[in-house]
C-alpha cells in the first residue's frame, strides 16, 4: 500500500514535467526533448539561489521559476520560433540537439557530481493507517494539483486558452482573428519551462541534485504523456501518475535496476493496444 | 468488372455513401461525376480499401475486394490516381514512376543487396517502361526532374503514369484534368481514349470537368450525398432533370453542351 | 577539387585508397588506427540509421542498444562457441535484427514523437538488461572478447574492419537504389500512395528496423573485437543521439552524407573530450545549426560545387 501511495506522490511530479510537454506540444505541436534538461538547469538555479546568495527556500523556489519562465522564452525566441514551419521530425532533432547542448553546458558549469537538495518542507513522516506520508509529500501532490487544476482550467476556459488552442491548430486563421501567436506560442514554452522546474525541484530530494538527474524522469515523464494520449492536459497527469505507481510497483516487486526495461515495456505495450493513448482521440485517417 | 452492391459508408454518424449500387463494365469508360461531397472520392477510397463499407459489397471480377488489405488491391489489377496527387514528392519523376512497378519487381534483399544481374536486368527493363509510360504523357524530358518542381498539371501527369505502369485491368482517375489547361485537358482525354482503345484499360474516372466526361464516358453514374440520383450514357444523363437539379447550386461555367 | 568531386567513381577510389594506407600514414600508431576503427564502426551506424531515418522516414533514438547488442552477441557467442569471426559478425547482425523486432514491430503503428520515445525505451532499456543478466552478460564486469588467432594483430584487424565498411557501404548504396530503397522513400513521402502501389507498408517499416539494426548490430560486433571488451556502459543515449546527430547534420538519405557526419563527430570528440560537457555542447550546437539554417546537412554544400547529378539519385533531406 505504501508503494501504491509512495508511486502515486511522485507519479504526480512526473505528471507535472508531463503536462509541461503537453502543453508545449498541445501549443506549438513541438515535442521538447529537451523539457527534462531545461528542468535540471532550473533546478539547479535554484540552488545556486539556495546555497550561494543563501536564500531562503520559497524565495529561491520563485526566483527559479522565473528564471525558467524566462528560459523558456529564450529558447523559443531564439531557436524554436525558426523552425516552427519546419517538419516535425526536424523539430524534433533540434529539441534532441538542445538536451545535448544543455547538458553540456551544465556539465561544464556543475560538473557530474550528486549533491543533496532540500525538501519543500522538511519533517517526520506522518502515519495515515498503514501508510507513511510525509508534510513534503503533501505539498508536491497539493501544488501538482492546483498547477493541473489551473492550467487545465485556463486551457480549457479562458481567453489565453482559447488562443492557444486556436494557434495550435490553425496559425494563420489564429493571426487573421488577431491573436499574435508568437505571444501564444511564447507563453506556453515559459509556462512549459517552469512546469518542468518546479518538477525538478520537487524531486531533486529523492534522487539527488545532478546533471544527469532528469534524464530518467524526462522518459518517465514521456511514458506519462504518452499514456495519456499526448493531447490531453488532464491525461499527461494521469498517465504520470500511472507511471509513478507502476515504476514504484516494478522497483519494489521485481528490480529496481529494471525500471527502465519495465517502463518500455509499458509504453510499448499501451502505444500498442491504443496507439493513441487513453485519452487520446480517435485515430485519424487523411483524406485523400 | 467491378460491382457496388448495396454500399453504405458512415464516419461517426455522417453517412458519406448511402446504398450505393453501380457496376462497371469491362472495357468502359466509366464516369462518376456529381456536386462536391457528393462521396465520389469515397467511393475510391473503398475501392483501394482505404475505408471499410458498413454494409454492401464490392466485388472485382467476381473477387470479393474488402478481404483485401490496401497494398493488395494493385496486384488484382487496379491502380490509381489521386485527387490531391500523392507523389512522393522528393523522388524524380523516374523513380516515382518506378515505383508504380513495386508489385512486379523482385524483392529479395539478397539479390538486391549484392546487385545481381537478374536485379539490374529488372531494374532496366523498368526504366524502359518507364520511358514508354512518359513518352504516352509527353514528359519524357522531365524523367530527371524533382516533381515537387513540377506545376500540379504536369504532377497529376506523373500521378496517372505511375498508375500506369503495371498495366491496370481497371485504372481509377480520381480528377485527372483539374487544374489542367484546356491544352493538357485535351492530351488527358486522348489519353484516355487511346488507354481503353488501344490497351483494353477498364478505366473510372472521377471528374468535374463536362466536357471530358461527355467526350470520353461510355457510362455514367451521377452522384449526390452519397447516393446515385442517376444514371446512363452521357446524352441520357445530360437532359436528366434530377442531375441538372443537383448541380443548379453550383456555377460550373465550364459545363459545354455536347 | 570540382573535378574530382564531379567524377564518382575517382573520388570514391581516393577514398579507399586513403583508408588503405591511412596505418601507414599514422605510423601505425594505436591511438589513431583506433580513431579510424570508431569512425569506421560509426560510420556504419549512421549509413545504417539513414536507411531508416533519411530513406525512410522514421525516428529511432536508440541505436545504442543495436550496437551493445551486436556487441555482446558476438562477446557472448564467441565465448560459448567460438564460432569463426566470418560466421559470428553475420550472426551477431542477424541476432541484433531479431531483438530489434521488439521496436520494430510496434513501430508500424507509431509515428513521430510517439516512435521517438519508445524508441529511446528501447534504447535505455539494453543497457540496463545488459547490466542485470549476469548469467549471460556477467552485468557489470562485461565480457573480453579474443580475436582469431590469425587476425590478433593491430594492423590485420584493421583491414578487416575497413572491408566490412566498404562492403556494408556498398551493399547499402545498391539497397537505396533499388525497388525497396524506393519503397522505403515512397512510405516516407506518401504512405497512401505507397500502399497503393503494392508497398505492405507495415512490413517494410518493420524492415527497416530489422535492417538497421542488422548493419548496426555488426558494427558493435566489430566494436567488441576491435577493443576486445563489452561492458553495459560502451553505448548509451548520447550515443544514440551522437549518431542520429551524424545524420542529420551530414545530409539525411544521403550516403555520403551520412560518412561526413560519423567521420565529423568521431573527429569533433577526440578534441573536446578533454573538457567535460564541451562535446555535448559542440554536438548540440552542429545539431541545431544545422537544422535552422541548413537541413539538407552538410552534404548539400558539397553539391552546390558538384553540375547536378547525371544519375537517378534518391534524395531525401528535409
Amino acid at each position: 500500500m505504501q508503494i501504491i501511495v509512495s508511486g502515486l506522490i511522485i507519479g504526480f511530479v512526473y505528471g507535472l514535467a508531463a503536462l509541461g510537454l503537453v502543453l508545449i506540444y498541445k501549443t506549438t505541436d513541438i515535442v521538447n526533448f529537451a523539457q527534462g534538461e531545461m528542468a535540471m538547469v532550473t533546478t539547479f538555479m535554484s540552488f545556486v539561489f539556495l546555497t550561494q546568495l543563501g536564500m531562503p527556500y520559497f524565495v529561491s523556489f520563485l526566483l527559479a521559476l522565473i528564471f525558467a519562465s524566462l528560459f523558456g522564452i529564450a529558447v523559443y525566441q531564439m531557436i524554436m520560433k525558426r523552425v516552427q514551419d519546419s517538419p516535425p521530425l526536424n523539430q524534433m532533432v533540434l529539441t534532441l540537439g538542445l538536451f545535448l547542448v544543455i547538458n553540456g553546458i551544465a556539465g561544464l558549469i556543475w560538473g557530474y557530481h550528486p549533491r543533496s537538495y532540500p525538501e519543500a518542507i522538511a519533517g517526520d513522516p506522518y502515519q495515515i493507517g498503514t501508510v507513511f506520508i510525509t508534510l513534503n509529500e503533501i505539498f508536491m501532490v497539493g501544488l501538482t494539483f492546483i498547477l493541473m487544476l489551473f492550467f487545465f482550467l485556463n486551457f480549457r476556459y479562458a481567453k489565453i486558452g482559447l488562443a492557444m488552442r486556436a494557434s495550435s491548430q490553425d496559425t494563420v486563421a489564429a493571426e487573421l482573428m488577431g491573436i499574435k501567436v508568437s505571444h501564444v506560442f511564447m507563453s506556453a514554452w515559459a509556462i512549459g519551462s517552469v512546469l518542468g522546474g518546479v518538477a525538478g525541484i520537487m524531486t531533486a530530494p529523492f534522487i539527488f541534485l545532478n546533471t544527469t538527474m532528469m534524464m530518467d524522469v524526462l522518459i518517465l515523464a514521456f511514458a506519462g504523456a504518452v499514456i495519456g494520449g499526448f493531447v490531453s492536459l488532464p491525461g499527461a497527469v494521469i498517465g504520470g501518475v500511472i507511471v509513478g505507481v507502476y515504476e514504484n510497483l516494478v522497483s519494489y516487486y521485481i528490480a529496481p535496476e529494471l525500471k527502465m526495461v519495465y517502463t518500455f515495456i509499458l509504453i510499448i505495450v499501451i502505444l500498442y493496444v491504443r496507439p493513441q493513448g487513453i485519452l487520446g482521440g480517435p485515430k485519424f485517417v487523411k483524406k485523400v | 468488372m467491378l460491382n457496388f452492391e448495396n454500399v453504405v459508408v458512415q464516419f461517426a454518424g455522417l453517412t458519406a455513401i448511402n446504398d450505393l449500387s453501380f457496376d462497371v463494365s469491362e472495357g468502359k469508360i466509366h464516369s462518376i461525376i456529381g456536386p462536391n461531397g457528393a462521396g465520389k472520392t469515397t467511393v475510391f477510397n473503398c475501392i483501394s480499401r482505404f475505408y471499410t463499407p458498413n454494409q454492401g459489397s464490392i466485388t472485382f471480377s467476381g473477387k470479393d475486394l474488402l478481404k483485401l488489405k490496401p497494398h493488395q488491391v494493385i496486384r488484382e489489377g487496379i491502380a490509381r490516381s489521386f485527387q490531391n496527387v500523392e507523389l512522393f514528392s522528393k523522388m524524380t519523376v523516374m523513380d516515382n514512376l518506378l515505383t508504380g512497378l513495386h508489385p512486379i519487381l523482385k524483392r529479395n534483399i539478397f539479390f538486391i543487396s549484392l546487385n545481381l544481374p537478374s536485379v539490374r536486368r529488372s531494374e532496366a527493363e523498368s526504366r524502359k517502361k518507364a520511358y514508354e509510360v512518359m513518352e504516352l504523357l509527353g514528359v519524357r524530358h522531365l524523367a530527371n526532374e524533382k516533381v515537387s518542381n513540377l506545376s500540379f498539371g504536369y504532377q497529376k501527369m506523373v500521378d496517372i503514369g505511375r498508375a500506369m505502369m503495371v498495366n491496370p485491368k481497371l485504372l481509377l482517375l480520381d480528377e485527372p484534368v483539374a487544374g489542367m489547361n484546356p491544352v493538357e485537358t485535351d492530351q488527358i482525354s486522348e489519353l484516355i481514349l487511346r488507354l481503353k482503345n488501344e490497351m483494353n484499360y477498364t478505366i473510372l474516372l472521377i471528374e468535374h470537368d463536362m466536357s471530358l466526361v461527355m467526350k470520353v464516358s461510355d457510362d455514367v453514374t451521377v452522384m449526390n450525398f452519397g447516393q446515385k440520383i442517376a444514371e446512363g450514357t452521357p446524352g441520357e444523363v445530360q437532359n436528366n432533370p434530377v442531375v441538372i437539379e443537383a448541380y443548379l447550386g453550383e456555377l460550373d461555367s465550364d459545363v459545354k453542351a455536347d | 577539387m570540382k573535378k574530382i568531386l564531379e567524377n564518382k567513381k575517382l573520388y570514391q577510389l581516393l577514398i579507399i585508397l586513403f583508408m588503405l594506407v591511412f596505418p601507414f600514414l599514422v605510423g601505425n600508431s594505436g591511438y589513431f588506427m583506433s580513431l579510424f576503427v570508431t569512425a569506421c564502426i560509426f560510420i556504419i551506424s549512421a549509413m545504417a540509421l539513414n536507411l531508416l531515418v533519411g530513406y525512410g522516414g522514421q525516428i529511432s533514438v536508440g541505436q545504442a542498444g543495436f550496437l551493445s547488442a551486436g556487441g555482446y552477441a558476438v562477446a557472448i557467442l564467441s565465448h560459448k562457441f567460438g564460432l569463426p569471426i566470418w560466421i559470428l559478425l553475420p550472426l551477431a547482425g542477424v541476432i541484433t535484427g531479431i531483438i530489434s523486432l521488439v521496436i520494430g514491430l510496434p513501430a508500424v503503428r507509431l509515428r513521430g514523437h510517439f516512435l521517438a520515445v519508445a524508441t529511446m525505451g528501447f534504447g535505455l532499456s539494453i543497457p540496463q538488461i545488459a547490466l542485470n543478466w549476469e548469467s549471460l552478460t556477467r552485468g557489470y564486469n562485461g565480457i573480453s572478447v579474443m580475436r582469431p588467432q590469425w587476425l590478433s594483430g593491430d594492423l590485420a584487424f584493421f583491414y578487416v574492419i575497413v572491408g566490412t565498411t566498404l562492403v556494408i557501404a556498398w551493399i547499402i548504396s545498391n539497397i537505396v537504389k533499388s525497388g525497396m530503397g524506393r519503397a522505403f522513400v515512397a512510405i516516407r513521402d506518401s504512405e497512401i500512395a505507397a500502399q497503393s502501389t503494392g508497398i505492405h507498408v507495415a512490413f517494410y517499416k518493420t524492415m527497416m528496423f530489422v535492417i538497421s539494426a542488422f548493419f548496426t548490430g555488426i558494427a558493435g560486433g566489430l566494436y567488441a573485437y576491435w577493443f576486445g571488451y563489452v561492458s553495459p556502459q560502451d553505448f548509451n543515449i548520447l550515443t544514440s543521439l551522437l549518431i542520429l546527430g551524424m545524420v542529420v547534420v551530414g545530409g539525411l538519405a544521403s550516403i555520403p552524407g551520412a560518412v561526413i557526419g560519423a567521420v565529423l563527430f568521431t573527429l569533433i570528440p577526440h578534441f573536446t573530450d578533454k573538457f567535460i560537457g564541451m562535446t555535448n555542447i559542440i554536438i548540440g550546437i552542429a545539431i541545431i545549426l544545422i537544422i535552422m539554417y541548413r537541413s539538407e546537412g552538410i552534404v548539400s554544400f558539397l553539391d552546390r560545387l558538384k553540375s547536378p547529378e547525371q544519375d537517378d539519385q534518391v534524395k531525401g533531406g528535409v
